[in-house]
């Protein structure tokens, strides 16, 4: 059985360029990591890019070992760079733009508008080719708790990448304490953001502990199980765990740690 | 008030403006840029004023005259930011006025990188600049504990006239955890008493200054200060300490974020009958020098855990004196220990004490 369990994953395409957009801490490292490993496990041939060139830690490069070891592509910058705060953007992420037939191409963006603005350098080159560009949301972040937030910045997000936003991605919770109220009301705020916004919600994303809870049912969006990946240093990885499906991969969360 | 996820130095920022404190005057570093880059946003939301300053030079001596007309007032920054700020620090602890300042520590010495460290401990306790003084540190091991600490430091500021200073690794800046704040205006408006320039008309003029030509006038206002420093002490130690009510055999010293990380070693070590305790400084200076002496009393050895190359252990060893069994592990340069290699450390440090593990399930709190 998928690690995923048994919600539905069909919403996730099964090649194209994705770019993965949002506030600062709305998840979207989470998301894209667990994307990836999600549409690999289906058969398609993924490519992540972390381009990430805001947040100085816990960036998609710190699950690149447990990608890697699912046969993900992981774009990020080479030798000690990867563990800088610089804005590089590596040739390869051209290439990326039209993937293959059969091929995804997921952009790990970095927060806020600010984040997005590396996203406008490639506008030309999509040059009207295909692409998603999904805004996540957490209601319980600061800034992105109302529809008037969410549609600030989502229109920030716009104006900086000169890309236009195609699909909400519902991600609210309070890591370990989330509770199934906090999905569903990241839910309904997401619903009032799709009706003014005039964008679908793409999926819904609910920790693996809380996925099958009954009380989700009431979602009429998929839901996506996530398993969390992006994880403090004193917590350890689903993979520790009881896990058949998945190597015994841990993505170390900062500077690999080991005696000199 | 519902829970809110927040990273850490988006928390800072909010607890300061909690705290009633809505001026804030710094510059961007790694990883503490998002203080500024909160509350660049936040505080015109709130009638506050934002300044980025043309650097940490300047933005403490800010603090030092925003600090003067009594105003509350914050700036935070990271490791090499910190040292640039610390001349005015001196000078704030000499004219004896509240500020608060929030250190996100990075890796050094010099520039070294943007992980995460605890190489400023000895900076902030005991060598943050020039002259006899001393400021308040306060060291958070969670976000929420980041908020808290925040609201204390400014009210401790206030209360002794003094520098305070939020220290903590960049990890507990960038980490995201769910928070919450107290109500509404902890902050009551600062009380500018019988030092603040607040215009001289109908009284007589105060005056700010920490030049004391006559060695007999500069002797005496040490004095004072040293007297003040001894208040402290004796006041406002204040520390955490994790399986201590039953017998143990290892006392881990850790603080911030590295304590976390030993607290699940702890854990899986006490399922295979392992005892093993921790204590925690919350604050490093005044530094619990007592308390610990009373912990490690129950413990046959001592092992101190940091991301540094040994710097609480300085206060570990005069806390216990010259024939305590210490052992020590750092890490530096931004890598941070694994529960794994803390683990080991723990194990070894044991072997030497000749225990062996108690039955399973050992007794454990909650």
């Amino acid at each position: 059985m998928s690690i995923y369990g048994a919600r539905a994953t069909d919403f996730l395409p099964s090649g194209g360029l994705v770019m993965v957009v949002g506030n600062y801490g709305s998840g979207k490292t989470e998301v894209a990591v667990n994307m990836a490993l999600r549409m690999s496990e289906r058969g398609a041939g993924v490519s992540i890019a972390d381009l990430d060139i805001v947040n100085p830690y816990f960036r998609c490069r710190e699950a690149r070992d447990l990608m890697e070891a699912h046969g993900i592509r992981v774009v990020i910058p080479p030798g000690a760079q990867v563990s800088g705060d610089l804005p590089i953007i590596l040739p390869e992420i051209k290439g990326m733009l039209r993937p293959a037939e059969g091929r995804a191409s997921i952009f790990d963006v970095g927060g806020d508008p600010v984040g997005a603005r590396v996203l406008s350098s490639f506008r030309e080159h999509l040059d009207g080719a295909p692409y998603e560009l999904w805004q996540v949301i957490n209601s319980r972040r600061p800034f992105t708790g109302d529809v008037a937030g969410c549609l600030r910045m989502r229109a920030e997000i716009e104006e900086s990448s000169r890309l236009k936003v195609t699909g909400l991605i519902a991600n609210s919770h309070l890591v370990g304490e989330t509770t199934t109220e906090v999905i569903l009301e990241g839910h309904r705020l997401a619903r009032e953001v799709s009706e003014a916004g005039k964008v679908p919600v793409v999926f819904v994303t609910a920790m693996a502990e809380l996925a099958d809870s009954p009380e989700l049912d009431a979602i009429d969006a998929p839901v996506f199980r996530i398993e969390r990946r992006m994880l403090p240093p004193w917590l350890r990885a689903c993979d520790e765990r009881e896990d058949p499906t998945m190597p015994a991969a841990r993505p170390v969360p900062l500077g690999r740690a080991r005696e000199f | 008030m519902a829970k809110v996820l927040m990273k850490g130095n988006e928390a800072i920022g909010e607890a300061a403006i909690r705290a009633g404190c809505v001026h804030f005057f710094g510059y961007p570093i790694t990883p503490q840029s998002e203080v500024p880059e909160y509350l660049a946003k936040r505080l015109p939301e709130v009638g506050g004023k934002f300044v980025q300053a043309e650097s940490e030079v300047a933005a403490s001596n800010m603090i030092y005259g925003a600090a003067g007309v009594g105003v509350r007032v914050l700036t935070t920054s990271s490791s090499p930011g910190i040292s640039l700020m610390s001349e005015a620090l001196s000078y704030i602890a000499a004219c004896e006025l509240p500020v608060v300042v929030v250190n996100v520590m990075r890796s050094g010495p010099g520039l070294g990188g943007i992980l995460p460290a605890q190489s400023d401990y000895l900076h902030a306790t005991k060598g943050t600049a020039h002259g006899d003084f001393k400021m308040i540190v306060l060291a958070p091991a969670s976000v929420q504990e980041a908020v808290n600490l925040v609201i204390l430091a400014f009210e401790l500021a206030e209360k002794y006239l003094n520098p305070v200073m939020v220290i903590g690794d960049g990890m507990i800046g960038q980490m995201m955890e769910p928070v919450e704040f107290p109500v509404e205006g902890v902050g009551k408006p600062l009380d500018p008493g019988n030092w603040a320039l607040t215009g001289c008309k109908g009284r007589g003029k105060r005056i700010i200054n920490s030049l004391y030509l006559d060695p007999e006038i500069c002797y005496r206002h040490n004095l004072k200060l040293t007297a003040k420093y001894e208040e402290i002490r004796k006041a406002e130690q204040r520390f955490d300490t994790y399986n201590t009510d039953g017998p143990y055999d290892l006392l881990v010293t850790a603080f911030g974020m590295t304590s976390r990380i030993a607290r699940t070693a702890i854990d899986e070590l006490a399922q295979e009958g392992q005892r093993v305790a921790l204590f925690r400084p919350i604050t490093l200076n005044p530094f619990p020098y007592e308390a610990l002496r009373a912990a490690a009393s129950k413990a046959k050895r001592v092992l101190d855990l940091e991301m540094n190359m040994g710097q609480m252990l300085q206060d570990v060893r005069m806390a216990l004196g010259p024939d305590a069994a210490i052992d020590f592990f750092g890490t530096a340069g931004g890598v941070v220990p694994s529960p794994d290699q803390c683990r080991e450390k723990m194990l070894e440090s044991i072997s030497k004490t000749g225990s062996r593990p108690k039955a399973k399930g050992a007794r454990r709190n909650p």
